[in-house]
């Protein structure tokens, strides 16, 4: 038997593929933790209801930022845990990797939280979150029916967001 | 500290897909005009006025994070001259200018000299407590609101659950040209900052 | 630009020259705008037909008014008497200067004589919008009809005008047209209500008549 990737303890996935199917699922939270979208495009395994899925994530976010800025050991100025700590500001997380997937996350001054999960070996997707954040802002933003704060309904923003996830390596 | 962002929103205005000012010129006067049918009191038009740039200050204000590439404002000084240089640039093609700040910093005026709503406009005198341009303090105060700002706001009161903080603002017309004066001047006062909780309780 | 002056007073709206229409905003500020008025209207209405019929009064305002705006600006303060010449200018000058673009097809309708139909592959009000499934055949276009709807009323050609979406072959969006269907009058060879219209205003060619019509309440 043969091992590929022998640093890792378990065996992950087969390496992606240049471009198709390496995103698995998507999703969008506003300022105030509505989760806006979830869009999914491979996820085998469910655990949990959608309800339930969106809070867990949710709460994942949330503490991972404020511990990882808690562990920032080249900040001068920090404060204590939980002092506000702004997107862009001092030390955030951008991704993490698991043997079995990684999480690529972004989040706007305005709040809004981008997160895309992907193949474990995928690059840096900050430039592809970015991208998705435009997106939204053509798609979501300005159009005329969508009511900010509301679940994205919107064809135009899935069909692209569908169609550009397929580019991802 | 430096700022982060561009100081001028020439290059991101000459970027941005544009139109003809009198489409927008138009629909906004077609807009006000439905106010006035549907609302009839000039203060009630005010209002909804205000209430439909804050609509669109909540929205826009992804564009402008998206397009200008401004990661943070440091405080609310340098915020407001990002508004006034970038903002209005990029969405009206105009550039307005900071005056007026008071002592500590959380007041201060935005002028407008050239202002795009307002071509073919007179009040009749049926109208004259109308605030015409009303829908910008409104954008101003939904985008202000939406934009996280610094720890310089931070109070150190602030319990450690709590994660950003927002920007409330009330925007007043202090000079208006449909009224006389000799140029459009919003004044901006920063009411409070307020903090981002943890938007779940514990037994949810 | 060196030493940014002061912006010249004007004790009222008709001492200052009419803009000649170069300034521009982004397109984005008439979204943020036009999805506004969409939404303002929503809270007005009842069902859709009634949404449409909204935005397409909004419209008209912007119609009537763009068509004065022209006709000073561009003609000289005459005004097209031909049918098919007022057809012609909505879907070249008219379009040029609202959407920075000829509209992309002028038609005949094939069935009916007093039909017209002005095509746009993609239509600015539609550019961005997704319409839920609930909306049903809900167009924002009904706002340009409406601008149709205004010049073509205010120089003499009643009209009702519509807007749909029309499928295209081998296209994900629809294109939209709007359907002009003309009042019976105007069809007749001899209209005297054009004719009056027209000397009228070959009668008050001052800018001064023209700029007024442009006060926002008028």
């Amino acid at each position: 038997m043969q091992f590929f990737g022998s640093a890792e303890i378990s065996p992950s996935p087969p390496v992606p593929t240049t471009s198709g199917n390496n995103a698995h699922m998507m999703y969008v939270f506003n300022r105030n933790g509505v989760c806006l979208l979830y869009r999914e495009w491979n996820r085998p395994l469910r655990t949990l209801n959608a309800q339930q899925d969106h809070k867990l994530m949710f709460g994942l976010l949330f503490s991972l930022k404020s511990l990882t800025a808690k562990m920032d050991p080249t900040s001068a100025e920090r404060g204590n845990l939980g002092v506000p700590q702004l997107p862009g500001q001092g030390c955030s997380f951008h991704s993490f990797r698991t043997n079995t997937y990684k999480l690529s996350f972004m989040e706007s001054p305005s709040g809004l939280k981008l997160i895309l999960i992907t193949h474990p070996r995928t690059g840096d997707l900050r430039q592809s979150l970015k991208y998705i954040y435009n997106l939204y802002v053509e798609y979501v933003v300005k159009n005329p029916l969508y009511t900010p704060g509301a679940p994205i309904r919107c064809e135009l923003f899935n069909t692209s967001l569908d169609q550009y996830v397929r580019s991802i390596a | 500290m430096a700022p982060v962002g561009p100081r001028s929103g020439d290059a991101i205005f000459a970027n941005m897909e544009r139109v003809n000012a009198e489409l927008f010129t138009l629909t906004y006067g077609a807009t006000v005009r439905q106010l006035l049918t549907d609302l009839e009191e000039v203060d009630e038009v005010n209002k909804q006025l205000d209430q439909m740039g804050y609509n669109i200050g909540i929205r826009l204000v992804d564009e402008f994070l998206a397009k200008s590439n401004v990661s943070r404002c440091v405080d609310f000084k340098e915020t407001a001259e990002v508004i006034a240089k970038v903002g209005f640039k990029m969405f009206l093609g105009v550039t307005a200018s900071v005056t007026n700040w008071d002592a500590d910093g959380t007041c201060c005026s935005i002028v407008l000299e050239d202002n795009p709503l307002v071509d073919f406009v007179e009040l009749p005198d049926t109208c004259q407590g109308l605030y015409y341009c009303n829908i910008l303090s409104g954008v101003i105060r939904g985008a202000l609101e939406m934009v996280s700002n610094t720890s310089s706001f931070a109070q150190p009161s602030i319990p450690s659950f709590l994660w950003d903080v927002s920007l409330k603002t009330e925007v007043t017309w202090i000079r208006d040209v449909l009224r006389g004066d000799d140029a459009y001047e919003l004044q901006v006062k920063l009411v409070k900052q307020v903090p981002e909780e943890y938007p779940y309780k514990d037994d949810e | 630009m060196i030493g940014v002056g002061k912006i010249k007073q004007y004790s009222n709206v008709l001492d200052k020259p009419l803009s000649k229409g170069k300034q521009e905003v982004s397109l984005s500020a008439f979204a943020f705008l036009f999805s506004e008025l969409v939404q303002y209207n929503q809270t007005q209405v009842d069902n859709i037909a009634e949404l449409e019929r909204r935005l397409e009064d909004a419209g008209y305002a912007v119609g009537a008014r763009v068509l004065e705006l022209l006709c000073h600006r561009d003609k000289g303060n005459r005004r097209e008497t031909r049918l098919l010449g007022i057809l012609s200018f909505v879907h070249s000058t008219v379009w040029k200067v609202l959407f920075g673009k000829v509209a992309d097809s002028l038609e005949k309708g094939t069935e009916h004589e007093d039909e017209y139909m002005i095509s746009e592959k993609e239509l600015l009000v539609n550019r961005f919008i997704s319409i839920p499934k609930d909306m049903g055949t809900f167009n924002c276009g009904a706002f340009v009809a409406g601008i149709v709807r205004g010049v073509l009323d205010s120089a003499g050609f009643p009209a009702v005008v519509t807007a749909h979406f029309v499928p295209v072959e081998g296209q994900q969006r629809p294109r939209t047209t709007i359907l002009i269907k003309f009042a019976e009058e105007v069809l007749l060879t001899f209209n005297p209500f054009i004719i009056a219209n027209c000397i009228l205003i070959l009668d008050s060619p001052s800018a001064k008549g023209i700029t007024h019509s442009l006060g926002f309440m008028s």
